[in-house]
């Protein structure tokens, strides 16, 4: 048992931070035009790419840590500087990343994750449709096969990074098994629908997806695999970005909340002098660090016991993008007026926090498998 | 970073289980319906090993590091131990032995660790009065230097073990002009003339554990039962934290666990509208809760027992976080558990309830939420 990081990967997380701080100082990477976020993200990857950060979970050699553990701790750093910059970079290098390299055995997409980690290049993962919940709907998005190549048909919504990325993973049936079909954006038939607007991450590009007959080769498709475990191996994926973009949520909000609370003044006293907001504090500063805790020990479960790391990965999920919610309306409700005021770390946060009990896997059907786990054979 | 237990930990464990399930879980319900402490189960623990884990084996005990002692706590939850019995194991081993081991004398702790650990005598700890209680500083016990002798007078209340000690430690004011510098720690025997253990206290929950007042009045001791040096009694009590955050908060995590297997197995047997009542979702989110609930619990007590036995100096922040995040959020899953049940849960015919009311304890006992918040608030 070991409770700290080595002081190699404390070095790196720092490098991060200080290194994102640096990007963070001469842009706002909350709000924007396309070609603002597209240039931000640009900027960041750019950045990201010279630490090494982008390798981080790609099964690179040379990354500069090994293990999701560190890497859930990496994320963190980038986090706690923007959740809009944040969800985008990860939904590209981890999310897109983790999926291209499924075919890295089969020797297929090499050139997108050599681009990727460089961060010449951006990709979005296409997987909700009408539904959030692809286990239970199952998908529509289906190809066929024509040749050497496969015709792609479907429709995808909440495609994060949509209106920007270079590439596409789409995932969709194939043989009545899913398939990941890698697809070049200029590929003919796909189409972008508008930016979809979203109550939180106001600094993220987000669309639809439209297919209509788009040729892949077929070394741009990985699989077919059962859905099943796919499906669940994807959501993990999603969830421990989630759960990492909630402990930057929480950050800000504490630490907002805190440094007013020291220096605004009623009744002849800062305000943290007064119970009610001294006690918020705590309440708050406990979640965050509980949800702290709890993010690590699933990122280790998942290299230590695979088998357990779903579950875990699920509870911490719960508990931190729950407490992410908690933590945010506490922190608003500290800064009163001030808070309310759009463009504060505390309303954004508050904004944000619900897309984390959303996506991934909903907290719903999070504790409904908990639940599962618990009552084992029923 | 590494969230691993050792295999023998591991094995430890599974030994503690087994023997609390032999030994002790076939007599908790009796002993909570009556009341009563149950000796036979605490001398066992003491012939065990359990009572002076940690102690090096030259006074008695097994040499277990922090993390394996706060895991034996966990064990004993985990086997259905209930919070009685866990309490009093507590206050005796990390209140008072632990106190008496750290600070004494070699000649007090050769006097006292042996027969502490092995249960032969049973500790408390007397710190709280009736009018000072999380603001214990404003104690009005005192210990007045009278020749070879110290002379106590006063009362102390809510002593876990109290009515059933056989040695104490007891904290009183050498100076009484002061506040927390005036506070020193003394040994006293049961029987000494002008030691009075009150009667038990009859309490919602923890029943199993005797808990009453001990009054002093003009209670004589030799000078050498001064526990350490005048004016250092609040920091040995303040000592007792880390241990409080950790293995007294361990047996949460197991009974979590505990419930959590007892809850399931309702839910599978229990039918309702033609199903198991498992197979509703409202079921379920209870029970995953109760999961969500004992991970969070489990990595805090853990950090907290892991940095002490890496001799670092106890996190207030971090004890304070894991009090309150235990204490207070227990509450939620205890009380599920007991909804879960039904109208069985609100009986004695499951131990749901019993768990219920020992764990209403927990954001109260060895500092209140309250207390943690002020704590949290003023060190950020």
């Amino acid at each position: 048992m070991n409770f700290d990081f080595t002081d190699e990967e404390k070095n790196f997380f720092s490098e991060i931070e200080k290194t994102m701080e640096t990007v963070a100082e001469n842009r706002n990477f909350e709000s924007g035009d396309l070609d603002t976020v597209r240039g931000n993200l640009v900027e960041a990857l750019t950045a990201l790419a010279s630490s090494g950060y982008l390798k981080l979970g790609l099964n690179a050699e040379d990354a500069p840590v090994t293990g999701t553990l560190p890497l859930m701790a990496a994320m963190e750093q980038l986090s706690g500087i923007s959740p809009s910059l944040f969800l985008a970079v990860e939904m590209s290098t981890r999310m897109f990343g983790q999926v291209a390299a499924l075919g890295q055995e089969a020797g297929k997409g090499t050139d997108i994750l050599s681009a990727l980690a460089a961060g010449k290049t951006m990709g979005a993962v296409a997987l909700s449709e009408q539904s959030v919940n692809v286990e239970n709907d199952p998908l529509t998005t289906t190809a066929t096969r024509e040749g050497d190549e496969l015709l792609v048909n479907g429709t995808k919504s909440l495609v994060i990074n949509g209106p920007l990325a270079d590439w596409f993973a789409v995932v969709g049936m194939l043989d009545e098994k899913a398939a990941v079909f890698l697809i070049d954006k200029k590929t003919p038939g796909l189409k972008l629908t508008d930016r979809q607007r979203t109550m939180g991450y106001d600094g993220v590009a987000i669309s639809g997806l439209e297919l209509d007959g788009c040729r892949v080769p077929a070394d741009r498709v990985l699989g077919p695999f059962d859905a099943a475990p796919f499906l669940e191996q994807l959501k993990l994926w999603e969830n421990q970005i989630l759960i990492a973009s909630s402990l930057g949520l929480m950050q800000a909000s504490y630490e907002t909340a805190r440094d007013y609370a020291k220096q605004h003044r009623s009744g002849g006293k800062p305000i943290i002098a007064y119970q009610e907001v001294g006690f918020k504090l705590s309440e708050m500063l406990t979640l965050y660090q509980t949800a702290r805790l709890y993010a690590y020990r699933a990122a280790w479960i998942a290299d230590e016991n695979p088998k357990e790391a779903g579950v875990l990965t699920l509870c911490a999920k719960v508990f931190c993008t729950e407490s992410a919610e908690v933590v945010a309306g506490k922190s608003l409700q500290i800064q009163s007026k001030d808070g309310y005021l759009a463009g504060g770390k505390a309303e954004r946060s508050y904004r944000c926090a619900k897309y984390g009990q959303i996506a991934g896997v909903s907290t719903e059907i999070a504790r409904v498998k908990i639940g599962d786990a618990a009552l084992g054979r029923l | 970073m590494d969230f691993a237990f050792t295999r023998e930990q591991l094995m430890f464990k599974k030994e503690v289980i087994r023997f609390a399930k032999k030994e002790i879980v076939p007599r908790v319900q009796e002993h909570d319906l009556k009341e009563a402490f149950d000796f036979e189960s605490f001398r066992k623990m003491g012939e065990f090993g359990l009572l002076g884990l940690h102690f090096p084996t030259e006074y008695g005990g097994e040499g277990a590091d922090v993390v394996t002692t706060v895991l034996a706590g966990e064990a004993l939850g985990e086997a259905g131990v209930d919070g009685g019995l866990t309490l009093a194991y507590g206050a005796h081993t990390f209140l008072c032995a632990d106190t008496l081991f750290r600070n004494g004398s070699e000649e007090q702790r050769r006097k006292y660790i042996p027969k502490l650990a092995s249960g032969e005598w049973i500790g408390c700890m007397g710190l709280s009065e009736p009018d000072a209680g999380s603001d214990v500083a404003s104690m009005t016990t005192t210990a007045e230097k009278r020749g070879g002798s110290y002379v106590l007078n006063g009362t102390k209340m809510w002593i876990t073990n109290g009515p059933i000690a056989d040695v104490a430690v007891v904290y009183a004011k050498t100076d009484p002009d002061q506040a927390h510098a005036g506070i020193s720690a003394f040994i006293v025997e049961k029987g000494t003339p002008g030691f009075t253990p009150g009667r038990p206290l009859i309490k919602m929950g923890v029943r199993t554990s005797q808990t009453s007042e001990l009054v002093f009045s003009n209670c004589e001791i030799p000078a050498e039962n001064l526990l350490g040096n005048e004016g250092e009694g609040f920091l040995y009590a303040m000592q007792t934290v880390e241990w409080d955050r950790s293995a007294l908060l361990a047996p949460f995590v197991g009974v979590t666990n505990y419930m959590l297997k007892k809850c399931s197995d309702y839910a599978k047997g229990r039918v309702q509208f033609g199903r198991p009542i498992g197979k509703f979702q409202a079921i379920k989110h209870k029970l995953a809760d109760m999961r969500i609930f004992g991970e969070a619990a489990r990595t805090l007590v853990y950090r907290i027992a892991w940095c002490k036995d890496q001799g670092r100096p106890l996190n207030h922040l971090e004890a304070a976080i894991a009090k309150l995040y235990i204490g207070d959020w227990s509450l939620a899953v205890t009380n599920d558990a007991v909804t879960l049940h039904g109208g069985y849960g609100y009986t004695h015919e499951f131990d749901v309830e019993r768990i219920f009311r020992d764990t209403r304890l927990a954001p109260i006992g060895g500092g209140t939420s309250e207390i943690q918040k002020m704590i949290i608030s003023k060190l950020i």
